[in-house]
């Protein structure tokens, strides 16, 4: 199996926040979503890939490569697009259009057609004119027209009017669509996440406290309704909150024969029920435990 | 050690040249008005076109800098362009070259245009020496700037540096007319390179090429571009 990028052991200090021995990879082909709150250090482990920051220490290969070492031909095949990044603002989309297309030999004039269309994006209108949206989308744009083997998207629906992450998701869902493309995208939208990718990173206090596919994190956690006087204090319980009689769990690694030893346990069980990625993040980050 | 991304260099030169043209071309128009002010030979218009000229040249040095580094890192455009496939040095000398070109361009044309405004009026022509020490300090104040702005991410430092190198100017003025061998010939016609103007001259050159030599060399270690 080929992979898009490989972090081992990468640390990165800064005076109020570390980032410490994270290691995570990322197949070809395959979409993979970063969660954390903000200040988790989502956006640090981007620029480590992007090589805008070096890593104090670790192993970064992306697309086969070292870097920072090699990062001219790394960027030359991967397109990243940040939160904070932006594009100047007394010069026209087109303009920017135009240094891209002359940087990039793969460069699609016809799909950036197709991207100002769909995004309803101006070309002769200058950036400063431009509402937060509306540069988003001119950098997702810019990134996406250059056809690269790696999208690397730091909260990319951050901030956008339901519109306009609607039309960013949807464009995003066509783009993840090619099999040959690899994305790495953060955000702390967990909808989003749920919705486009194929395995989920959860990444709290500079730490990976959770990656595996999205299907087994959602088949792993389940809420469990009960009655009853015992509260079980099992690895597998990641959280249990009580009111009255009525308990509440929150399971991790569930398996099928939990209900029973719960009965076992004179505990009557009312439901069990999948959880939403939202929920397990939650509670992944308050239990402080892996998932 | 990884050969440089030439075509993107270049890319990124023409970029800065496009981005500030404009401007440039109304310092270097602002220039001629000077020089034009200069060649009159008369007080009122020596003084005058002179001090206009010092300003032009301390404020494209200032422009040039301030909105093609300062800015670039303050309005997060410095993330856009190191995500482009260039490395650090890459970046370093676009940058250099970039900001040397949109320097140079009104500063060789005022530089030259002087020249010949002092050789070509009836400005004695031993102001040529005493001038080109002017100029000479001016880019060397440039490149310290330069230097700082590549380096320091400070906003107030580079601000301050800037406004510091260009002030400095005065004192260096003053400290030129204590020289026998360069101020007491600015009034004759002969242009006349005491060994102490050369000594000047010269120490302006290297240091300036030193502090960009210097400037690449922290640049290439920077662990942060954004």
């Amino acid at each position: 199996m080929t992979v898009a990028f490989a972090l081992t052991g990468i640390h990165k200090q800064y005076p109020q926040f570390t980032l410490s021995d994270i290691s995570l990879s990322l197949p070809h082909g395959q979409i993979m979503g970063l969660v954390g709150v903000n200040g988790a250090g989502k956006t640090t482990l981007l620029r480590i890939l992007t090589g805008l920051v070096r890593a104090d220490r670790g192993d970064v290969r992306v697309l086969g490569l070292r870097m920072p070492e090699d990062q001219v031909a790394v960027k030359a095949d991967t397109g990243f697009a940040s939160e904070d990044m932006r594009l100047y603002k007394s010069q026209t989309l087109r303009w920017h259009m135009d240094l891209i297309a002359a940087i990039y030999p793969g460069w699609d004039e016809n799909y950036a057609r197709d991207l100002l269309r769909r995004f309803d994006l101006k070309s002769d209108q200058s950036i400063g004119g431009f509402s937060h949206g509306q540069r988003v989308k001119a950098l997702l744009l810019l990134c996406f027209a250059r056809r690269p083997r790696l999208l690397l998207l730091d909260e990319p629906t951050t901030g956008l009017d339901p519109v306009a992450r609607s039309e960013v998701l949807e464009v995003l869902s066509d783009v993840l669509r090619d099999e040959t493309r690899s994305v790495l995208f953060s955000s702390h939208n967990t909808h989003d996440v749920e919705q486009l990718a194929d395995s989920i990173s959860f990444l709290h206090q500079g730490r990976l406290i959770a990656s595996q596919d999205k299907e087994r994190f959602l088949d792993d956690w389940r809420r469990i309704v009960c009655f009853g006087d015992y509260t079980p204090e099992w690895p597998e319980i990641a959280a249990a909150r009580r009111n009255g009689s009525v308990l509440e769990l929150k399971v991790r690694d569930f398996c099928g024969e939990l209900p029973a030893r719960l009965a076992a346990h004179g505990l009557t069980v009312q439901s069990v029920d999948p959880m939403r990625l939202e929920d397990i993040f939650v509670t992944t980050v308050r239990a402080g435990a892996p998932a | 050690m990884n050969s440089l991304n030439v075509p993107v260099i270049k890319r990124l030169i023409a970029k800065d040249w496009l981005l500030f043209q404009k401007q440039m071309a109304a310092y270097v128009l602002t220039g001629i008005l000077s020089l034009c002010l200069l060649g009159m030979a008369r007080p009122w218009s020596f003084y005058i076109g002179s001090l206009l000229l010092i300003i032009v040249l301390v404020a494209t040095s200032c422009f040039a800098i301030s909105t093609s580094l300062i800015n670039e890192r303050k309005e997060h455009n410095l993330a856009f362009v190191m995500s482009l496939p260039i490395a650090p040095l890459d970046y370093y000398l676009a940058k250099l070259i970039g900001n040397l070109v949109t320097f140079a361009v009104p500063f060789l044309v005022i530089l030259i245009g002087t020249l010949a405004a002092i050789l070509l009026t009836p400005l004695p022509d031993g102001l040529v020496v005493y001038s080109l020490l002017i100029f000479g300090h001016i880019l060397l104040a440039y490149c310290v700037a330069l230097s700082v702005a590549m380096a320091v991410e400070s906003e107030g430092w580079n601000i301050f540096v800037m406004i510091a190198s260009m002030v400095m100017i005065n004192p260096f003025m003053m400290g030129l007319s204590q020289i026998e061998s360069i101020h007491g010939v600015i009034r004759g016609e002969a242009i006349i390179f005491s060994s102490a103007a050369i000594v000047i001259l010269t120490t302006q050159v290297v240091v300036s090429l030193l502090l960009l030599v210097g400037t690449g060399w922290v640049h290439c270690r920077k662990v942060a571009f954004y």
